[in-house]
């Protein structure tokens, strides 16, 4: 069974943003609706600066008690027992909002409008990612599209489908590499990780690095 | 038996209740969610073969290599890019600010009227492409003025050094070639002088929090060379020199010898005479700068034409006489000039992925046109000529398909720079200094609202931000003034902008009243 995860190396993050914007092309994030704020904007991934490091936040696939789960009516959350990955189904969301509050990690967002890109951009969607509708929560799913299509290619070559290696947009777009994806038990961990809010019990699978700042202190915006 | 209507009730109150215990009402559910989910005011993504095509980004003259994966021919995503930018500079040719048409007729009407006495000249905001040779040649038939930025533009080896002082220069942002430079990154010690809490000023091995260059200097950088100064504040051209840092001329690939022979030379703005322009060509569709149009400004007559190449209204189009709309990457095929890091020739083109809008036009051959030049081939033309000079490849045109295809050629090294002394700034009683945001593409993605609106990231481009102590007296909006104008600006309070330093967006607004280190200013609207 694989366990997918990430580590972060904060030390090596210099901001540069490519990893929301990757994400979002991938996924058919659209564009800031007018009067968007960072509260009612869609950024799957959200790089914060924290002190003087700069820190990407993302859905942090909790492993155990998945606090988003437990408190979804719709069953619209799920944990993918193949891969460990906190999936999000749109189909099923009545946009409750329940499992934004019970995220300890802030890193759920809520579809406030309309998805709307300008006109012909349209042509520039993902047709592996289907667009979300309004009403709905989304958050990091990993990029279940390009494990999708990495699995099919492991049956097309006649490889086991259940241990793929697949890079999600995030992590092929970071110019520093400070971020690496993969399977948990053979993805090498950076000395001195630390996965955030680990007292909670949630087990999450995104470790991060930092010499910088204390990471268990939490987030904070720095600007505005 | 006889029915009631008591049974009719009790019949369909059972039913009711019974069909919640069946897969009904459940899949009425689930299918008034997908058919709500696809309802029509949801684009569809478009459906057909995935292709895959490789070219090189000509964003800016790092060139990234790049992958294009496209549904048929439409690209939908690219990778490879060093930056946020590059990332989705696949949706540049949709960007509602794009401009799609222009009076080209009326343009074209204005130069065909010049008369061979009156002055003309060409601004190109991307010297070192073919396109730029094209201007130079033009220029030369017809008695004209190439005008550059910079004259002698310079590279840095940053490979040869065990430190680097960066002296407000973005060097890990976007500096350089984003993948050179945090190569060599790894074999330096970096000391940023600034006075604002940048990414590179962050990430540096040594933080000294002041602007210009520091004094005393680093110890480290005297003790532990070879060392190298990067920036573009005074002193530091001088400073290489007492280093004896690896500073070059700029490489450039080869050019036919009939092209040399007929260019125009390369003028600084500054060498211009005052009112001297009756004419003047700004290319700005793929500008890797600007200049504030109050230096480009005192050089036009009084009834100069200016004519701007561009993709958005944003720039040199708020002041032109006639603002032509320009192709924008990936649209047409061009060559990509050599990055300041890069101190080897390189010849790399930027493949098209998708046709440009019919009314669009291209600068260097719409100029080559007055002067009666070919310039539709030029690129071809060059890229021959280096495969004569050294060829990589069995024929020409092998050659050609594979820079189609995003070969990169590389050359030479260059050869040691002739720097240029600075300009001392003139005195006044504007209370701060100014710090410009970095350098960004005239045309962003409408995804970059997730760095500038959606999260804090980046300093939105239309605002600044000031110390928490500087703006507490000022509401959201103000007035930013300068020695060159004024220009109406949101403001940011920031922790991390020390007092006394405005850190300006990038927007042309700012970015035409407001450079480095200039005085500055922020009062009430």
């Amino acid at each position: 069974m694989t366990r997918y995860g990430m580590t972060i190396d904060v030390d090596r993050c210099t901001g540069c943003g490519a990893c929301m914007v990757a994400c979002a092309v991938e996924n058919n994030i659209p564009p800031a609706h007018e009067g968007a704020t960072d509260r009612t904007g869609l950024t799957w991934i959200r790089v914060f600066k924290v002190g003087q490091a700069f820190v990407p936040m993302l859905c942090q696939q909790c492993g155990e008690e998945t606090p988003c789960v437990s408190v979804c009516p719709q069953k619209a959350v799920e944990v993918d027992p193949a891969t460990g990955i906190v999936g999000q189904m749109p189909e099923r969301c009545l946009g409750c909002r329940y499992c934004m509050a019970a995220c300890p990690y802030h890193a759920r967002y809520f579809n406030w409008h309309d998805p709307a890109w300008p006109p012909g951009m349209e042509k520039t969607l993902n047709p592996d990612v289907a667009p979300r509708m309004r009403g709905v929560v989304e958050k990091c799913n990993f990029c279940h599209g390009r494990w999708h299509a990495a699995k099919q290619q492991a049956v097309a070559e006649g490889r086991d489908p259940a241990h793929v290696e697949y890079t999600p947009a995030c992590v092929e777009a970071c110019p520093t590499k400070a971020i690496r994806f993969g399977d948990l038990a053979t993805l090498p961990k950076p000395p001195g990780s630390v996965r955030l809010l680990e007292s909670l019990g949630t087990e999450p699978k995104i470790y991060y690095r930092s010499s910088k700042v204390d990471l268990r202190a939490g987030k904070e915006p720095s600007r505005g | 038996m006889k029915n009631t209507r008591r049974d009719i009730f009790k019949f369909a109150g059972g039913a009711a209740a019974g069909a919640l215990l069946t897969p009904v009402p459940w899949r009425l559910i689930k299918d008034s969610s997908l058919w709500s989910e696809n309802w029509p005011g949801i684009p569809r993504p478009a459906r057909g073969e995935i292709r895959s095509k490789t070219t090189n980004c000509a964003l800016c003259p790092a060139g990234c290599p790049l992958r294009a994966r496209c549904v048929g021919d439409q690209p939908v995503a690219l990778t490879g890019a060093g930056c946020a930018f590059g990332v989705a500079a696949h949706h540049l040719p949709y960007h509602p600010a794009r401009l799609r048409q222009g009076p080209v007729e009326q343009a074209k009407a204005a130069l065909a009227k010049r008369t061979p006495s009156e002055p003309i000249a060409v601004l190109d905001l991307n010297p070192g492409r073919t396109a730029s040779w094209t201007f130079r040649r033009a220029m030369a038939a017809l008695d004209g003025t190439y005008i550059s930025p910079d004259p002698n533009p310079i590279a840095y080896d940053l490979h040869s050094v065990r430190t680097v002082l960066s002296v407000g220069a973005p060097l890990l942002e976007g500096w350089g070639t984003p993948a050179n430079v945090l190569a060599a990154r790894e074999k330096f010690y970096l000391v940023h002088a600034g006075a604002v809490e940048t990414p590179t000023a962050m990430l540096a091995d040594e933080w000294i929090r002041a602007e210009g260059l520091p004094d005393p200097l680093p110890r480290r950088l005297l003790e532990n060379g070879p060392s190298l100064a990067v920036g573009d504040a005074p002193g530091v051209a001088e400073l290489n020199r007492k280093l004896g840092a690896p500073v070059y001329a700029r490489p450039e690939a080869p050019v036919p010898d009939a092209w040399k022979k007929q260019a125009a030379p390369v003028t600084a703005l500054d060498a211009v005479p005052a009112r001297g322009l009756r004419f003047l060509l700004i290319d700005e569709s793929s500008a890797v700068t600007y200049i504030p149009w109050h230096l480009i400004e005192p050089k036009l007559a009084s009834d100069a034409v200016v004519i701007t190449f561009a993709v958005s209204r944003g720039g040199y189009a708020r002041h032109a006489t006639y603002a032509l709309p320009a192709p924008v990457f990936p649209e047409i095929t061009e060559d990509i000039p050599a990055a300041i890091d890069q101190t080897t020739q390189v010849f790399r083109l930027a493949a098209p992925l998708v046709p440009p809008p019919p009314a669009v036009v291209n600068a260097s051959e719409l100029v080559a046109a007055l002067a009666d030049i070919p310039a539709a081939a030029a690129l071809r033309e060059r890229a021959d000529f280096i495969h004569m000079q050294s060829p990589a490849h069995p024929t020409p045109d092998a050659f050609w398909q594979a820079l189609v295809d995003g070969y990169i050629w590389r050359g030479s090294p260059s050869l040691p720079a002739q720097s240029s002394p600075t300009q001392p700034r003139p005195a006044h009683d504007l209370p701060l200094t100014a710090v410009p945001a970095p350098w960004t593409p005239a045309l962003l993605s409408p995804l970059m609202t997730k760095l500038y609106e959606e999260s804090n990231l980046r300093l939105p481009p239309n605002a600044v931000a000031l110390n928490p102590r500087d703006a507490a007296a000022l509401p959201s909006r103000a007035v930013l003034q300068t020695l060159h104008g004024k220009c109406t600006v949101r403001v940011v309070p920031d922790a991390s902008v020390p007092p006394g330093i405005v850190l300006a967006g990038s927007s042309p607004g700012i970015r035409d009243i407001c450079t480095h280190g200039d005085g500055a200013k922020v009062v009430l609207a």
